[in-house]
Parts: structure tokens; C-alpha cells; sequence
């Protein structure tokens, strides 16, 4: 989406050459522009900004943490890729973001179109949508360790009730025990994203469904050709942040399963995490992270690329 | 209808100026209401179970959370757990600090989010896609593995172990900026236009037109924001040394795992308490998201 | 351009700056009066209920009034990641405990532990060997915990199995874990941990874990599943679904032995004392031993663990130093152990004093069979000192996950984790 230039209000004189009008208008542009921006830079520049270049340093040195970092070049990307844990957490990561990104729009964008109404009740539900996404990380470890226990849990007790003799073994199977991750990190952030679709949804103009009903468009029509193009931001928004957050996945599957059993749902943040903290090789560390990095920034160039040809 | 209409047509002739469809129609839209309150119902239970679990066994004692198989209701309802929470933890001063911490920073988060997504969404200048992507990039890269480095400033700043560092760190992400630049796009531009014409400057745009038309997406923002702070572990965690400035998240870790082991039910007792603040403000403040916002008086 | 140059250089400005950072404490005056008062910053965990530093604190200040030991409370699950945070940044404490041997190559690699290589140490004291870093010193052993096999004497008699001696190997062992389970409790618990299986199969085999040939583990994960298979054992995804505790499966006579280590002597008397654990006689034996070589009062058992000690911070004031060392030596040295055995701990130098300490303690075992568990064995380390160790671990920890769950096979388990330490350790 392109800006308008405003025009400049300080009606200059007929006489001023175009060129220096143009450059005076880009720069006031540009510190107005900036104005906007430095509150957050400043806090953002020197607290984000700054470890994180700081860190795309230390992938380059063999970093021990405590002050000695001598420079090494590609050795440690070279070790990634010869890593064998590093190519296993790279695919778990990818496994685990192909399944669950979809999984997670279909769901939350669902719930939003469903919950978009002044029924009575409606807030319950909604309320109820958020729950998971609320309560402590650890409590939904424990529970759903619980839930998913092969032998005495009620998952697979429901499922022996409907005729399947060999339930999956869940977070005990080295099969089963990623599609369990991202049933309950579904679970958990459905309701994140569908508060971020409801406020998108608000944004669709009542005046164009009207019309379209009126042209006699049914359900499926109106939501193909007017919900959907009105919420291009915000899905674009949602699809980038669930993009970023899924390759970053980091707390729950610590909690729930460690990266086991095996290293069947080793991902890439843990991968980051114990080469740093447990086996203090923070430069390597800080390597893998880079490599986490361009594989987000890639992929969300990508999406970047798409929203704009969508929108021009 | 007569009897030969009734057995000719079916039943379902309608003379033409007949009032708006009762009978059968208006019941296939009740029925049709009906099945969509059970789906919801089912998904509701399937979304709080855990949860209900979790509330339940708050009131187990402790040996008693973990039985197989799973029990849903406990026989005898252990009051006492919320009972120490609340007389033998120091659970008032970390409510006080999670409340300050999570206003202080959405409040700051929402401000300077706004504020800038203003200037990325809505002003022209150079280098501003490639700031930012940075702004996104960031958003990219895992918190552990750059936690150290900022550490080390925030202590250098002596900050590290004041609550001041957590209001830092987490007041001026990125995440905010993003969600409001993405909402202000959705924003026709001839509002602004219009009052540009009027001689509004752009912080007046900002104020007058911008804010009150993205009330869905700050209350959404408020929200997340607050959520996250108060349920924030790590970086507490790690900057948070004094149990004085404890949050609760940290202080119900440590009161309730000792040397021998971890007192489950009390921790849910906490946990339950803990989710109490959240779960009012969602229901009170969830009719900001979908607040309508009046776009009429613009062509679609 | 100028600006970008200027924004550039100051960003590397203050990233030097940020990270040749902060020394930590500048070196102070140059007095050496040994009477001068003194702090000293000592890093523990959970202290409300890990009595240990406090005790060691004042007992030390009882013989050397002029220090004051503040004590640095971090959280127990993250000490490691914590202290390293304020190591880096300058703020780490005068005296580091070191909680596992696996991260003490990085503090002394990472220059952040003084050489203590002149602190004496009393003989026979037990894992000085896991702080010593080419030669040199670089923290002492305080506690030497090791693993023994506990005993309820209570469901023994119940079940009519006669009670260990001292000369179990490990079919003697399942035997008795047979015999012993029951419809209400089972033979025997094993914790989730890595180190209940594999620390017994790495210490009597004699095997360093870095020698990355792990043939070793196959009889011991063998004997293990059998047990599970059996139903002597819950088994490992039971445990891990309802998050049982080893206090709580043992305390409340859920088994009737387990293997753990002799931390748990102190949990048990006081649980009992507390009521949270039931009233029953117990006892320790010296842990099952691979063959007859070892077993037996006459012989010495084999068993592992590993030592906790205090590392003094490199970069410590030189009039604080003197003061650091001499804490490091009261607390390896008998009066230390005594302190220590008075509650519960297990001290790493263990002599015939000490024992008479340990035992007098109301609620502890009163035969000689378990004093001859606490204080006659040859403990190897768990953790061998080196910087391939952590590595190695989190191999082997995914072996243990992969195989007690029942996912891999043993076989194919060692063959992955052999390919994955020439692969990742090389």
C-alpha cells in the first residue's frame, strides 16, 4: 500500500524551482516520519536492536561468553551443516510449521467468523477460546501429559471406545509425539489469533456484504469476495506473526517433552538453547540462530512479496 | 390452506403477500442456531477441560492431582491450598509487581507502538520498508539467544534486578508497531485527506482519527500485550533477583517446588489465581474488538 | 554516509564496551590484615530448604568472626544459566558453587574460576579429581553424594524376602524386585533420569563416557526393560505422564527398594518426621554390583556420583582472596563435614568421625549394613571434567528418553548416539 504525499500546506511561492520544493517536502516527510518513529526506536534500537547485532557478530567468533570471541569466519555455518542434530531440528521445526500454520488459520479464522455476532452468550465463548492461550505454560504441560498418557488417559480411552484397538502412543512415540505438540499448541493459540481476526474482521464494511447479499451472493461468495480481500492486512499480519512464532516454538515443547522421546521433536530454539546454555558453545549457538533467522526472514520476504503483488 | 391445497402442494404454498417465513423456515434457521450452540458447546468443553482439570485438582491435596486414571472431580474439596497461597506466600506484593509491570508496559507498548506504526503506515521517507523489515526481523530471531548480550547492557545500565528492566525490555517490541501499522493500512486514506484539507498536523491526525479508529486493534493490543507480561517467566527470571520484586509466575515456582518436590495442587491453587485478573478484563473489554467502527459517510 | 559510519562505529563502540565489559569488582586496596572484616558473596539454591550453605556459612564465621558469608539465592532448575548471566556480566558471586561437574570446564575455560591448587584438602577426601583442570585445582568437593539402593525392611518382611547384605548382584536384584511386588506396591522404582540407568553402567564397566563406544549400555537397559516388562517396575511413561516423585513413590510405600542417592537419607528422615511420608523402617544396601568381584563387606562396591564444591570468582578482590581460600578449606576439612553429615548431607570426606555424625541423627538407619553403603564404596564420577562431557550427556539423554519410552531400540539407540558423538563432539 502506497502514501499519498500530502500536499504541503506552507503555500509556497509560484516562483520556488520544483526540485527544491520536492527535496523540502522529503525531508519534512522524513522528520515527521521520524518523529513518529523515535519513541520506539530509541527504546527498541538500543534494547533489541543492539544484543540482536551484537549476536549476529558472535555467530562469527567462537564465543565462550564471558569476553573472549575470536573471530572464526563460516567455521561454525560450516559445522551446521554437517550437524546431524542441526538438519533434525531444522526438518522437526519445518514438520511442525507446515502443520500446524494452516491448522491454526482455519481454526482461529473459524472461531472469528463464528464469534463475529452479538449473540447471547458469545462472549462466554469467547472468553472460553482465550482460556488456553491465558493459562501457565506448565499447568498445560501437566495436563495434557495427562490427557495423552497412552495407557490411562482419556484421549485414548475415547478412542478405544470408538473402535481403535491401538491408540498412538502420543508423547510417548517418537511417531506421534509431534502431530500431539501441535494439537495442543493449536489448542493454545487459537484464541490468540482469533482476537487478532476479530479486530481485522471489524474492518470489513458492512455496506459491501449488504450489497452483495442484495446481488444475491450466498455465504461462501461474500466471504470469498468481500471478508477475505478487506482482511488482506490483517491475514497477512496473522500469517507472518504465526510464521515467525512457529519456527521460533520454544516454551512448550520444553516443557511438554523436551525435544524427546529421542530427538523426535527437537526444534530448532532448543537446538539454539542447549548448544548455548548446556554445552556453552555460545558462538555456535549464535550461528544456529542466524540460520533460524534467514529461514524466518525468507520465508516472510516471501509473504511480503505476495501481500504486495495482492495489493497493488 | 384447504385440505386439497395441503395434499396438492405439499403444504408449502404460500400465498404471495403472506407475512415474512414463520413456520418451517424460521425453524430450519432455529435449528440451524440450535446445531451452531451444540458445535460451540462441544468446542467450548474441549477448549476448558484442561483448564477445569486444573481448577479441580487445586483442590486435591497434593498427592492425590496425579491418580490413575484421571480424576475429574475430587472427592473432598481441599480449601486450604488457596488458603496458604494467600496467608503463607507473599502473593500480594507479586500481584503488585505483575499489575505494575503489565500496565506500565502496555501501556508504554501500545503509546510508542501506535505511535510509530503512524510513521511507518502513513509517512513517505527514505529507508522506511527497510527499517521496517529490521522492526520485523528482530521479531525473528529467539529471545534466548540474545538474551546474554542484553544482560550485559541492562546491567551495564544497572537496571538488571530493578523491575525497571522488564518495563524496558519488553515496552518497545516490535510487535506492537506491526500490528498497528497492519491496522492503520485498513484505514482509507481519504479521512486523513480530508483532514489535511482542514489544516490537521500529523500528530492531530494521528489523535483525532487514527486512535479512535483502531479502537479493535489497540484493544487487541492491550490485551496481548498485558497477557504476556503477566504470564512472562524467563525474563523475570533472569532480572528479577530479589524475591521482593518477584512476579507471580516466579514467586509461585520457587514457593512451591522444594528440595523435595513439586506441590502440584498448590501450584494450580496459585495458577487459578493467577489467570483470575486476565479472564476479567477479557470479558469485560472483548466488546472493544468488536466495536464497529463507522466507515460510512466514505464510499466503500 | 558520514552518519552511517558514525551509527556503525557506535554500535561497535558500545558492543566492546557491553562485552570486554565489566570485570566486575576493581582491585581494591592492597591490605592484608588478616583481621579486617570481610563479606563474602556465596551462590546457593532453594535455601529456604537446602540447609547446607547457610550451616557451612556459620560455622565458618564461628571460627573466623571478621567474615560475613551473605549468601546469593538463584533458582535451583536454572542455577547454571543464571550464574553464567551474571558471571558475563560482571555480577557474579565471590564464591561459585559449582552444582555440576559438567559446567565447571566452562567457568575455568571462560577464565572465571581462581586457581585454588594451594587450598589443602584433608586425605581420602573423595572428588577433588572432577575440579582439576590440567593439572590445576580450580574449586574443592564439599559433598560427595553417591548412589545406593534403599530398602523398606518393612514390606521386605511382609513379602518374606530376605533383606540385601551387601552381596546383591544385579539378578539378585530383579529377584527380589519379583518377590517383592505385590498388587499394592511394587519391587522396586526407578527415577526418570538418565543417571539411574547409565551411571551405574558407565562406573562398573569402567567406562568414560568420552571414549564414545557405548556397547556398555546394552545389559544395563536390558536388565531395566525386563524389569518394566515384568511389572516389578512402573514403567517410564507412567512415571513420566503422572510426574511421579521418587520421594513419593518410596515415602508412601509404592516400592519396596530404589535406587538413588544418598541425598534422599535426609528427605526421607524429615518427610517422615513431617508425616508426608509413611512411618516405616528402612535402610540403605550398597547398590547391585555388575559381578562378585565387588560385592560382599569384605570387598568395596562400585558406584558413581558426583561432587559439589565452591570455586572462588577470578575475578575477586586480592584482599578478599585470602579469606575466599580459607572458606574453600574449612569446608572440605572435618570440622566442614561435620557441619554437614550433623544434617544430613553427605560430605565428601567421609572418615569414621563423620560416619558417627551422619548416623546419629534422629531417624536414620541404625544397622552397619547402611553405614557400610554410605561409606565404603569406590564412587567414579558421573561426569567426566572435560568440555566434551555436556555434549556427550545430551546424546546420551536422548538415548535414555528414546529407549525407556520404548520408541527405538536399544541397539539402534547406541548406534545413534555413537554416530552423533563422532558427528557432533568429532
Amino acid at each position: 500500500m502506497t502514501t499519498t504525499e500530502a500536499p504541503s500546506r506552507d503555500a509556497a511561492p509560484p516562483q520556488t524551482k520544483l526540485p527544491r520544493r520536492r527535496s523540502a517536502l522529503r525531508r519534512r516527510n522524513a522528520l515527521i516520519g521520524w518523529s513518529f518513529i523515535l519513541p520506539n526506536f530509541i527504546g527498541f534500537g538500543f534494547l533489541t536492536l543492539l544484543p540482536v547485532l551484537i549476536l549476529f557478530y558472535m555467530a562469527f567468533t567462537n564465543w565462550n561468553v564471558f569476553g573472549k570471541a575470536d573471530w572464526v569466519g563460516f567455521a561454525n555455518f560450516q559445522r551446521l551443516m554437517g550437524d546431524g542434530s542441526f538438519h533434525i531440528a531444522f526438518w522437526n521445526t519445518i514438520y511442525y510449521s507446515v502443520m500446524h500454520i494452516p491448522l491454526t488459520i482455519v481454526v482461529s479464522l473459524g472461531l472469528a467468523l463464528l464469534l463475529n455476532n452479538k449473540l447471547r452468550g458469545v462472549a462466554f465463548f469467547r472468553t472460553a477460546a482465550f482460556f488456553p492461550y491465558i493459562t501457565s505454560i506448565v499447568a498445560i504441560a501437566v495436563v495434557w501429559n495427562l490427557l495423552f498418557s497412552p495407557d490411562y488417559g482419556p484421549i485414548n480411552e475415547v478412542l478405544r471406545a470408538i473402535g481403535i484397538s491401538e491408540p498412538p502412543g502420543w508423547l510417548t512415540s517418537s511417531e506421534w509425539a509431534m502431530p500431539a505438540v501441535v494439537i495442543v499448541s493449536t489448542w493454545r493459540d487459537m484464541g490468540y489469533y482469533m482476537i487478532l481476526f476479530l479486530a481485522g474482521l471489524q474492518t470489513v464494511p458492512r455496506e459491501l456484504h449488504e450489497a452483495a447479499r442484495v446481488d444475491g451472493a450466498n455465504v461462501w461468495e461474500r466471504f470469498t469476495n468481500v471478508t477475505i480481500p478487506s482482511l488482506r492486512p490483517t491475514m497477512f499480519f496473522v500469517t507472518v506473526m504465526l510464521t515467525i512464532n512457529s519456527f521460533k516454538i520454544f516454551d512448550l515443547i520444553l516443557v511438554m517433552t523436551d525435544g524427546g522421546p529421542g530427538q523426535s521433536t527437537l526444534v530448532l530454539s532448543q537446538f539454539i538453547y542447549k548448544k548455548g546454555f548446556e554445552e556453552s558453545q555460545f558462538g555456535y549457538a549464535s550461528a544456529a540462530a542466524v540460520a533460524l533467522f534467514f529461514l524466518c526472514i525468507l520465508v516472510t520476504i516471501g509473504q511480503f512479496l505476495w501481500n504486495k503483488k495482492r495489493s497493488a | 390452506m384447504t385440505e386439497t391445497q395441503v395434499l396438492v402442494t405439499g403444504g408449502t404454498l404460500r400465498k404471495l403477500n403472506a407475512p415474512a417465513p414463520v413456520g418451517r423456515t424460521r425453524s430450519r434457521l432455529t435449528v440451524g442456531r440450535t446445531l451452531g450452540y451444540i458445535a460451540l458447546i462441544i468446542a467450548a468443553i474441549g477448549l476448558l477441560a484442561p483448564f477445569f482439570w486444573m481448577v479441580m485438582s487445586s483442590l486435591k491435596n497434593a498427592n492425590e492431582v496425579f491418580s490413575v486414571p484421571v480424576v475429574w472431580v475430587p472427592e473432598t474439596f481441599v480449601w486450604q491450598n488457596y488458603i496458604d497461597i494467600w496467608t503463607k506466600s507473599n502473593m500480594l506484593v507479586w500481584i503488585r509487581n505483575t499489575l505494575f509491570l503489565a500496565v506500565s508496559v502496555t501501556f508504554l507498548q501500545v503509546l510508542t507502538g501506535s505511535f510509530a506504526a503512524y510513521g511507518f503506515a502513513r509517512m513517505k521517507f527514505a529507508g522506511r520498508d527497510i527499517l521496517f523489515l529490521v522492526y520485523i526481523g528482530t521479531i525473528a530471531v529467539p529471545w534466548q539467544s540474545y538474551m546474554i548480550p542484553q544482560f550485559i547492557l541492562l546491567s551495564n545500565l544497572k537496571v538488571s534486578n530493578t523491575l525497571w528492566s522488564i518495563i524496558l525490555l519488553q515496552a518497545f517490541g516490535a510487535f506492537g508497531v506491526f500490528l498497528m501499522k497492519q491496522y492503520y493500512e485498513t484505514i482509507p486514506e481519504e479521512l486523513s485527506e480530508a483532514a489535511r484539507l482542514d489544516g490537521l498536523s500529523e500528530y492531530g491526525i494521528w489523535r483525532r482519527i487514527m486512535l479512535p479508529l483502531s479502537v479493535p486493534a489497540i484493544a487487541s493490543l492491550t490485551l496481548l500485550t498485558f497477557v504476556n507480561t503477566w504470564n512472562d517467566y524467563l525474563g523475570p527470571l533472569i532480572y528479577l533477583r530479589n524475591p521482593d520484586l518477584w512476579t507471580i509466575q516466579l514467586g509461585l515456582k520457587s514457593f512451591v517446588s522444594n528440595l523435595f518436590d513439586t506441590n502440584y495442587a498448590l501450584l494450580f491453587a496459585g495458577l487459578t489465581i493467577s489467570v483470575v485478573p486476565i479472564a476479567i478484563i477479557f470479558l469485560l473489554g472483548q466488546k472493544y474488538f468488536v466495536e464497529g467502527i463507522a466507515t460510512s459517510g466514505l464510499k466503500g | 554516509m558520514n552518519r552511517k559510519i558514525l551509527a556503525a562505529g557506535s554500535i561497535a563502540a558500545v558492543a566492546a564496551l557491553a562485552l570486554a565489559g565489566c570485570s566486575g569488582s576493581s582491585d581494591a586496596g592492597e591490605s592484608t590484615d588478616p583481621d579486617a572484616p570481610v563479606t563474602l558473596t556465596l551462590s546457593g539454591w532453594s535455601i529456604d530448604t537446602t540447609p547446607e550453605f547457610q550451616t557451612l556459612a556459620d560455622a565458618f564465621t564461628k571460627d573466623h568472626p571478621n567474615v560475613k558469608i551473605e549468601l546469593k539465592e538463584y533458582d535451583a532448575a536454572e542455577y547454571n544459566t543464571l550464574v553464567t548471566a551474571d558471571l558475563a556480566a560482571g555480577s557474579g558471586p565471590d564464591i561459585i558453587t559449582q552444582k555440576e561437574v559438567k559446567y565447571v570446564t566452562t567457568f575455568q575455560e571462560g577464565g572465571q574460576l581462581l586457581d585454588v591448587s594451594d587450598v589443602a584438602l584433608p586425605d581420602g577426601i573423595s572428588g577433588a579429581d572432577s575440579y582439576e583442570v590440567d593439572g590445576a585445582a580450580y574449586a574443592v568437593p564439599y559433598r560427595q553424594d553417591s548412589w545406593v539402593l534403599f530398602y523398606n525392611k518393612a514390606l521386605f518382611a511382609a513379602a518374606g524376602v530376605a533383606e540385601p547384605d551387601g552381596s546383591w548382584t544385579w539378578e539378585d536384584y530383579a529377584d527380589a524386585a519379583e518377590a517383592l511386588t505385590t498388587d499394592a506396591s511394587k519391587g522396586t522404582y526407578l527415577h526418570r533420569w538418565q543417571s539411574t540407568v547409565q551411571g551405574f553402567a558407565n562406573a562398573q564397566t569402567d567406562t568414560s563416557v568420552l571414549d564414545g563406544d557405548f556397547s556398555n549400555l546394552k545389559d544395563y537397559y536390558d536388565n531395566t526393560l525386563a524389569l518394566q516388562d515384568a511389572g516389578d517396575q512402573v514403567d517410564f511413561n507412567t512415571s513420566t505422564a503422572n510426574q511421579l516423585t521418587y520421594q513419593g513413590e518410596f515415602g508412601t510405600q509404592k516400592a519396596a527398594m530404589m535406587l538413588m542417592g544418598t541425598w534422599y537419607t535426609a528427605t526421607l528422615i524429615a518427610q517422615q518426621a513431617s508425616g508426608e511420608a509413611n512411618d516405616f523402617e528402612w535402610g540403605i544396601a550398597p547398590a547391585p554390583q555388575l559381578d562378585e568381584k565387588t560385592t560382599g563387606t569384605d570387598n568395596t562396591p562400585v558406584t558413581f556420583g558426583d561432587p559439589t564444591g565452591f570455586g572462588i570468582n577470578a575475578n575477586i578482590d586480592s584482599a578478599k582472596a585470602d579469606a575466599a581460600k580459607q572458606f574453600l578449606e574449612f569446608a572440605a576439612s572435618e570440622e566442614g563435614a561435620q557441619a554437614l553429615a550433623e544434617i544430613g548431607i553427605t560430605p565428601a570426606l567421609t572418615n569414621d568421625a563423620v560416619v558417627e555424625s551422619y548416623f546419629a541423627v534422629e531417624g536414620a538407619p541404625t544397622d552397619d549394613l547402611s553405614k557400610f553403603a554410605w561409606s565404603t564404596h569406590d564412587v567414579l564420577p558421573e561426569n567426566p571434567t572435560s568440555s566434551k562431557t555436556a555434549t556427550i550427556q545430551g546424546i546420551l539423554a536422548d538415548l535414555h528418553t528414546a529407549v525407556m519410552s520404548g520408541s527405538t531400540s536399544i541397539d539402534d539407540a547406541i548406534k545413534t548416539a555413537e554416530d552423533r558423538v563422532k558427528n557432533e563432539v568429532g
